[in-house]
């Protein structure tokens, strides 16, 4: 009987990986960039908003992404850099103008909230499927289409706040629409992407909605203005280049 | 002036218009007041206000070019701000100008290279509190323990390869540290200097340009880099003359003595904590210098929404020469450090930061609850604690306990 209870979840893995690659396959772009509006409700359903420029160059595991905060006004000029690897976690910089001076996020800031919404650092870094070892759990009906189930789990190389996450990869056009993340058994973050339209043939969510279920909070992430495979300088994604 | 302009039209027009962005004008009006329960010899005012505008614009008519310009007016009760209607551009009084140019810089980027030039700030720190290797970072010390850091006029080149970053450093001419006002709390006068008159004769500035060279590795598993200035100590020593022959009248003059400082900094992530340090070693021909090293280690660690960083400054003094100085950097070496932040939400923050000398001669212990009232309007509370001997730099101002409450406007 040890036998078939071994096997069963090998086969599941093998499913898994070839949805989860062909997944990020679609998802792949040189370039992108959009301007994102943040909505942050606590649980008394107070907001804060905040606005951003975000580019990424590169795709999975190579890429380069700079965030500009633009509104309000007291975080505006503040940058955050994130400099993606294949095979670990990101490095990641931040500008503060204020202080003029820039700062590095240490691999153990991950999983403090990014300028207090409801995204993690760790939430903010591009996701590269060969950094998780992949499980088909099984397909479930979610907002109305069918969507295979799928587990991953952050492989050795690449920390991660996270015990393991579940997704739900919708087989119509293999977008991402949610992701449930688990500390220990608890499920800790849900994140909710909807509004899909086709950009540049690249279906997109236009909003994503990061739930923290230990504090009753929300952030809501509106995308706008979206481009992929543009043109943008390497010299831009720097260090140096934060503070401009 | 017509010819620059033309050339500044130009240049303009010429930038590719997708490139360009729409010119962004962020700023700021800040009301505070500051409490102190106690008087000082030298000083019966306890109760301050203090007034702050802030108005930045930043254009960047291509991707390759951007200009930043930015002023500050101030205004106060207590006679901390020049009283004089016009806009200054050098920062090298003894107060703070009504009105100051705070930036006015261009930044021209090709390739790997990028310049700039004009009235900007350069921070090379890499460690909280005291940062050996900061040179071209004067800071206003009207207040000794809630300093602001001041602007420099100069040039700026960085070049760009890889993980690796070339930054040579130009400034015609040095932008002094503000040292506390003469007739206010922040100085505490000897007792000796009881009775006496002192004529303040301002500063001696050389006409000597600075220099400045760092190179900095910025890699995924450790940071580190080298620096160099060939300059000014931004922090005054005092020259002191007796004017008469009963001995009751001096004149005090600020000079600022060339040096040298060879400066190392590194910081490595690792999975638990963040180690960072940073320090100089500083020479000068000048006989009136000591040579001597400073540096600070520190570790720091994020816990959730817990920032904890915990440190010690040092000081290793190899020439010692004692001259009359005011340098609260070397004054507040040989002090442990430490600094916890808690955000508490997304609108408010709280934070303590408390410095205390390894004799115990002398601490301070500042603490900050910061809050978000709608989306323009933020409340910043500071209670400052001051204690020890009265011969430490700290312990001097054990009379200058403060509180001090904010109001921005952000816009």
């Amino acid at each position: 009987m040890a036998g078939p209870a071994i096997l069963t979840p090998v086969r599941a893995a093998d499913d898994a990986q070839p949805i989860v690659d062909e997944a990020q396959r679609r998802m792949t772009t040189g370039s992108e960039r959009y301007a994102g509006l943040l909505q942050s409700f606590n649980a008394d359903g107070k907001t804060s908003e905040k606005r951003w420029i975000f580019e990424r160059l590169g795709s999975h595991g190579e890429s380069k992404t700079i965030i500009h905060f633009t509104e309000p006004a007291e975080v505006a000029g503040v940058a955050l850099l994130i400099v993606n690897h294949a095979e670990r976690a990101s490095d990641q910089w931040m500008w503060t103008p204020a202080l003029q001076r820039d700062r590095r996020i240490a691999l153990q800031d991950r999983s403090t909230r990014f300028f207090g919404t409801d995204f993690s650092f760790e939430d903010l870094e591009e996701r590269v499927a060969a950094q998780y070892e992949h499980t088909l759990l099984d397909e479930e009906t979610i907002d109305g289409g069918a969507a295979w189930k799928i587990q991953a789990i952050a492989k050795r190389t690449r920390s991660s706040q996270y015990t393991k996450q579940i997704l739900w990869i919708q087989k119509s056009d293999y977008t991402t629409v949610r992701i449930d993340s688990y500390v220990k058994d608890e499920i800790v973050r849900r994140l909710q992407s909807s509004k899909v339209r086709v950009i540049q043939g690249i279906p997109t969510a236009h909003e994503m909605v990061m739930t923290d279920l230990l504090r009753g909070s929300r952030t809501r992430l509106a995308l706008d203005k979206v481009q992929y495979n543009l043109s943008l300088n390497a010299s831009d994604f720097t260090v140096q280049a934060l503070r401009n | 002036m017509t010819r620059i302009l033309v050339i500044a039209t130009a240049i303009v027009f010429w930038c590719s218009p997708l490139a360009a962005q729409v010119p962004w004008a962020p700023g700021f009006m800040e009301a505070r007041g500051l409490l102190f329960p106690q008087k000082t010899p030298n000083d019966n005012t306890q109760a301050v206000g203090d007034f702050l505008w802030r108005q930045e614009g930043i254009f960047k008519p291509a991707s390759w070019l951007q200009f930043v310009a930015g002023a500050d007016f101030r205004a106060n009760t207590h006679d901390q701000v020049e009283d004089v209607w016009r806009i200054d551009w050098e920062d090298r009084g003894p107060r703070p100008p009504r009105i100051s140019v705070r930036r006015l810089a261009a930044t021209i980027t090709a390739g790997r290279l990028t310049l700039d030039l004009g009235k900007q700030f350069i921070r090379w720190a890499r460690a909280d509190v005291l940062n050996p290797i900061d040179r071209f970072a004067p800071r206003d010390y009207t207040n000794v323990i809630d300093a602001e850091f001041l602007p420099v006029i100069g040039g700026r080149a960085t070049l760009q390869l890889g993980p690796e970053t070339l930054e040579v450093v130009w400034l015609p001419q040095l932008t002094p540290s503000r040292m506390p006002l003469l007739t206010q709390r922040w100085s505490v006068l000897p007792p000796e200097a009881t009775g006496l008159s002192i004529v303040d004769l301002g500063s001696d500035f050389s006409t000597r340009a600075q220099t400045g060279a760092r190179w900095r590795h910025t890699g995924g598993r450790f940071e580190t880099g080298l620096s160099f200035v060939d300059g000014f100590n931004h922090h005054p020593e005092i020259e002191t003359r007796v004017l008469d022959s009963a001995g009751t009248a001096i004149s005090l003059t600020r000079t600022y003595p060339r040096i040298r400082s060879y400066g190392a900094e590194f910081a490595i992530p690792t999975r638990w904590i963040t180690f960072k340090a940073e320090g100089a070693y500083f020479v000068s021909r000048e006989h009136t210098f000591d040579e001597y090293g400073l540096y600070v280690a520190e570790i720091e660690r994020q816990v959730g929404e817990w920032l904890l960083t915990l440190g010690y400054a040092g000081e290793v003094v190899t020439s010692e020469e004692i001259p009359l100085a005011f340098d609260p950097e070397r004054s507040l070496a040989r002090s442990f450090i430490a600094r916890m932040a808690y955000a508490v939400d997304p609108r408010r923050t709280v934070a303590v930061e408390a410095v205390g000398r390894q004799n115990g001669d002398g601490y301070y212990l500042k603490g900050e609850y910061s809050q978000a009232i709608g989306e323009l309007w933020r409340l910043t509370l500071k209670p400052v604690v001051i204690m020890g001997e009265e011969d430490d730099f700290l312990g001097q101002f054990d009379r200058n306990s403060h509180f001090i409450a904010a109001l921005r406007l952000s816009f």
